[in-house]
């Protein structure tokens, strides 16, 4: 299928499906983060990302540049995200799984409309965090910002092994989401917990937006939606419940969807969406549990 | 003595709903009823869902494309087998059910999320595969029967006479699509309360118990995929009637596969009344958000609102609500 | 059931008739035509992924309001009713049977899409309910007239856009080794199909075609598998988002092909954030098409037309949209639409409005560029059908060559 003298071809390939696997990871390991405080799969994580990239492009707008704005939309993600979690999301704390899940497709629309009515619907663009400027290496192309992007995604993995080993609030988070029965017990306020776990999924979510818009060049309400699917799956392919996984997930979903689509001729790009799906798919039925996942622990 | 109160009461709310039925047109104008029975359609999908979630405990977020398994198959036959286009909904139905048997495959292994990305792949994948194999499915410009099978399509150009009677052609659909539901909803009911519904709750409630009771869970599991796929095809083959006889790609995008999953849980899994409020909460609330504004985005923000409301309020959906109104009246009988 | 054979559908197509004959019978009742107003209607995404079109509905809007207050269509003011179909075509044909059926418009104008105008436009033809000015650049909209009298485009069609493209490239660059980056759907294909008609039998110059689909996040791979043919001239067939990707990737990769950008994906804001994605040299010397006066191109910064174009969004549309290219096509094509509702005459029906539409000769359209003449006749139905070329150069389009037949 590949000519021997497309190595630098099939390299390139590589290096950029890296790269767009990049973008879904940071996103994959907050649907991950709530998944894990939760058992809910938030559709509006992707949108909430979109959102906060709105709020940090208003910032530079009024004359803030790129790290200042995205350290200050961080932190208001992080307290919007708790405030989320507040006001829509405890109500229904008690109510099945499915039901969460479709007030975080609620969400979803008032996210993506709100963004829309607030923000004209013309397409912005971001300062680049990152140089941009090609970089060759043995006939390969990629720049600066491709590193850092991935960079980010793994260091974030990084930060929150370490808060959820290490520190008193990271174990307390991880023991409310085991068994809040018995967390109750010893005093761990286990609804506050949950929330703190949005505000960290919805800051991680800001960190994914504010990667993934400026080497796409321009950003749109709906530049996160793609993104979600494929954090989504790369999350699954993962293993839901692993961080790491989702890293690696995403970013082996970014090279296999490049790969497909450029050397199976069958497949081509219209149909390397469904024809990496359909991998991912058999993936799992030989891994239920997804590559990094647990065996599977049923929640009652 | 309380199971004979039920029937009876289950018979009276049966009767009920007919009556609702037939007689809602009279207050309706023209494009209303079209509006309703575009509800219909979705009536039946989301029957299919309920008794696939709501009865054996399995997500799909795959039934938009169900849904477009049955358009297609009764936009083919019609437009180029010269099938007349009601002959076709059971067709399409069947169709649907096998592919829903296919997609029933990975849940023999697979649960919960894993379950849910297999079916949202289906989801993704069907609007490109509709447009890769264009020979058959007319593309991304889709099929349009109004142009190509007029003469088979029935009521496209004026009303229908039924059984001596004369039916504007949206009144007609309307009649068929909740005519149609109605027995459905009347075929499930049965169901679920014989031994496949049992089979279905053992499932549901946990796989290990009944696998040690003797069900075999794998078969339940695939057959409620399937039967669950006969009503999306049927909602789907009805769809495209409801269309102006068209049907596209992006008609069936994966967001009316979220939609339906609205819908059924709005309504109230495990509920039948309630599937129907939730089929008209994803027909008319959305068109209800379109009018409140036309800024750009602002009918986004109402729907999505107005779903976080229900779910806040109601978390057990709306035909929670409509179990806890009718349950005095049941018990007083 | 089986009584509804081929009898009920004689039945139905004389009854349809009949409805039909009895509602043109008299002159007056023609629907959504009063003595004060004229109503028309039209769907327009104003939710979901291509909400951005909405603008083509808002400046037509705001055009419409401002004609009415400068007197209207003889006495008559202009009501635009239009609603969100999302995107949906199943929507749009709900939508449009509600405009039709309950709001007795006048005419459906302005619909924007391809697939969502194909859904409504047999039923529309069916009940001789005109389709005017159809948001879209597919070229059934002209060429398919004798089929569906009511209905008729108003820009230039994709088609056609790129042979012009395809024709520049065989007459200029003969050597040219062409790879072509599409979206893979019925819009990207057209334009394909056009560069390949303009290429004739250069058609050979294409080295590779890769599409990508609209629900991709990037096009990355696409652009590093033309490099990889060794192509040194890029068409881009895109939406806007998509063009500005295909820039930025193609300066990751250090690579500078002559860029064609079709219209759709050029308008000036566009091609100012594609620069500041990649660099100045990387959009620098791209080819587009125009018709219409880009509102930020400072060519036109001191225009009559576009000062109007200014004044009436502020007055009547919150002063938004001043950048936007989508704004200015809604105005013009609300423009032609006033035009051939005064050339309907004073007691306008939806038979004379489509004779009026079909035999357009708009000289003094002021927001399409100098020189084109907004006209069709009895066998040329595409309204505009004129273009330049144009250039990028130093941040700003810069037209050459002469007015050239988009067809």
């Amino acid at each position: 299928m590949v000519g021997a003298a497309d190595w630098a071809g099939v390299a390139q390939q590589v290096v950029a499906g890296l790269s767009s696997g990049g973008t879904y990871a940071t996103l994959a390991v907050a649907l991950v983060l709530i998944y894990r405080a939760t058992g809910v799969v938030n559709f509006a994580q992707g949108e909430l990302a979109m959102f906060s990239t709105f709020v940090a492009w208003t910032l530079t707008q009024h004359g803030f540049s790129y790290w200042p704005a995205f350290a200050l939309t961080v932190a208001a993600s992080f307290g919007g995200g708790i405030a989320l979690e507040r006001v829509v999301i405890r109500p229904v704390e008690r109510a099945s799984v499915l039901t969460v899940a479709i007030v975080t497709i609620g969400v979803f629309f008032v996210v993506n409309g709100a963004a829309f009515w607030i923000w004209s619907p013309q397409v912005k663009s971001m300062p680049n965090a990152f140089s941009t400027r090609p970089i060759r290496i043995a006939g390969v192309a990629f720049s600066i910002s491709d590193l850092g992007i991935i960079g980010v995604s793994l260091l974030a993995v990084l930060l929150l092994w370490f808060f959820f080993r290490f520190t008193k609030l990271g174990l307390a988070m991880r023991a409310a989401a085991l068994n809040p029965e018995s967390s109750r017990l010893t005093g761990i306020r286990v609804s506050w917990m949950i929330a703190l776990g949005w505000g960290l999924a919805t800051a991680l979510g800001a960190v994914a937006g504010l990667m993934a818009a400026p080497p796409l060049g321009s950003f749109d309400q709906n530049f996160m939606q793609p993104i979600l699917l494929y954090a989504f799956a790369g999350a699954v392919l993962g293993g839901i419940d692993s961080a790491l996984g989702a890293v690696v997930g995403s970013l082996a979903l970014g090279v296999f969807l490049n790969l497909l689509g450029t050397y199976v001729s069958w497949v081509g790009t219209d149909l390397r969406q469904a024809a990496a799906l359909a991998v991912i798919l058999g993936v799992l039925l030989v891994r239920p549990a997804g590559l990094f996942g647990q065996a599977l622990v049923r929640r009652v | 003595m309380s199971r004979v109160v039920r029937i009876a009461a289950g018979l009276v709310a049966a009767a009920a709903a007919v009556a609702l039925v037939l007689v809602l047109p009279h207050w309706l104008s023209d494009a209303r009823a079209a509006e309703f029975a575009r509800a219909g359609c979705f009536f039946i999908a989301i029957l299919g869902l309920n008794l696939l979630t709501g009865y054996t405990g399995q997500i799909s977020l795959g039934h938009g494309a169900l849904m477009a398994v049955g358009a297609y198959t009764t936009a083919i036959l019609t437009a180029n087998h010269g099938f007349r286009d009601l002959w076709t909904i059971p067709l399409a139905g069947l169709v649907a059910m096998g592919a829903g048997f296919l997609l029933g495959l990975p849940a023999r292994r697979l649960s919960g999320l894993y379950l849910a990305l297999a079916t949202f792949a289906f989801a993704v994948a069907m609007p490109a595969l509709l447009k890769r194999f264009s020979g058959l499915t007319g593309g991304s410009q889709g099929i349009n029967l109004f142009d190509k099978a007029l003469t088979r399509s029935t009521g496209a150009l004026g009303p229908v006479h039924v059984l001596g009677r004369t039916v504007a052609t949206n009144d007609f659909l309307y009649y068929l699509t909740w005519g149609t539901g109605l027995v459905l909803a009347a075929a499930a009911w049965v169901l679920v309360r014989g031994r496949v519904g049992r089979a279905f709750r053992a499932v549901r409630d946990s796989e290990v118990a009944a696998a040690s009771s003797g069900i075999n869970t794998g078969f339940y599991k695939m057959l409620a995929f399937g039967i669950s796929g006969f009503y999306a095809g049927v909602g789907g083959s009805l769809f495209v009637l409801v269309s102006n006889w068209f049907v596209s790609p992006t008609t069936f995008a994966f967001d009316k596969s979220l939609l339906l999953v609205v819908g059924a849980v709005v309504g109230g899994l495990g509920s039948l009344a309630g599937m129907a409020l939730g089929a008209l909460f994803i027909q008319f609330v959305p068109s209800w958000a379109g009018n409140v504004s036309n800024a750009p985005g602002a009918p986004s923000v109402f729907f999505g609102a107005a779903i976080v409301l229900v779910m806040i309020l109601l978390p057990s959906g709306l035909g929670g609500v409509l179990r806890k109104l009718t349950e005095p009246l049941t018990t007083r009988l | 059931m089986r009584a509804m054979g081929k009898r009920s559908v004689l039945f139905g197509v004389v009854g349809a008739l009949v409805a039909v004959s009895a509602a043109s019978a008299g002159g007056s009742a023609t629907p959504g035509v009063t003595a004060k107003q004229i109503l028309i209607g039209g769907t327009t995404p104003l939710s979901g992924p291509a909400s951005a079109y909405a603008a083509v509905a808002k400046g037509a809007d705001a055009y419409f309001k401002y004609a009415n207050d400068h007197g209207g269509v003889f006495g008559r003011s202009i009501k635009y009713k239009y609603v969100d179909d999302a995107y949906d075509p199943s929507q749009t044909i709900q939508k449009v049977r509600d405009l039709v059926q309950n709001d007795k418009v006048f005419a459906i104008y302005n619909t924007l899409g391809t697939e969502q105008n194909l859904a409504v436009r047999s039923y529309l033809n069916q009940l001789k309910v005109p389709q005017l000015l159809v948001a879209s650049g597919a070229s059934t909209w002209g060429s398919d007239y004798k089929k569906y009298p009511w209905t008729i485009g108003y820009q230039p069609s994709y088609k056609g856009e790129a042979t012009l493209y395809g024709r520049y490239i065989a007459k200029a660059k003969p050597r040219a080794r062409i790879g072509v980056l599409y979206q893979n759907d019925d819009y990207g294909k057209e334009l394909v199909a056009g560069l390949q008609r303009g290429l004739g039998k250069k058609a050979k110059l294409i080295v590779s075609k890769q599409g990508y689909d609209v629900t991709d996040t990037d096009v990355k791979s696409q652009i590093a598998r033309l490099k990889s043919k060794r192509a040194n001239t890029l068409m881009v067939f895109a939406t806007p988002k998509f063009a500005i990707q295909s820039y930025s990737s193609a300066r990751v990769l250090g690579w500078h092909p002559l860029v064609f950008v079709n219209v759709v994906a050029s308008a000036s804001n566009t091609m100012t954030i594609a620069s500041l994605a990649s660099s100045k040299r990387q959009t620098e010397g791209s080819i587009s098409l125009a018709f219409l006066k880009d509102p930020i191109n400072p060519r036109w910064t001191n225009d009559k037309a576009v000062k109007l174009f200014r004044t009436i969004l502020k007055k009547y549309n919150g002063g938004e949209g001043l950048t936007d290219y989508y704004n200015i096509y809604g105005m013009s094509s609300a423009f032609t639409l006033v035009d051939a509702l005064k050339h309907a005459g004073k007691s306008p029906t939806r038979a004379g409005i489509m004779r009026a539409v079909t035999h357009l000769n708009e000289q003094n359209n002021p927001f399409v560029l100098p020189g084109i003449v907004v006209r069709t006749t009895s066998t040329d139905h595409f309204p505009i059908a004129q273009a330049r070329l144009q250039r990028y150069h130093n941040g700003h389009w810069v037209y050459f060559g002469p007015l050239v037949r988009v067809g």
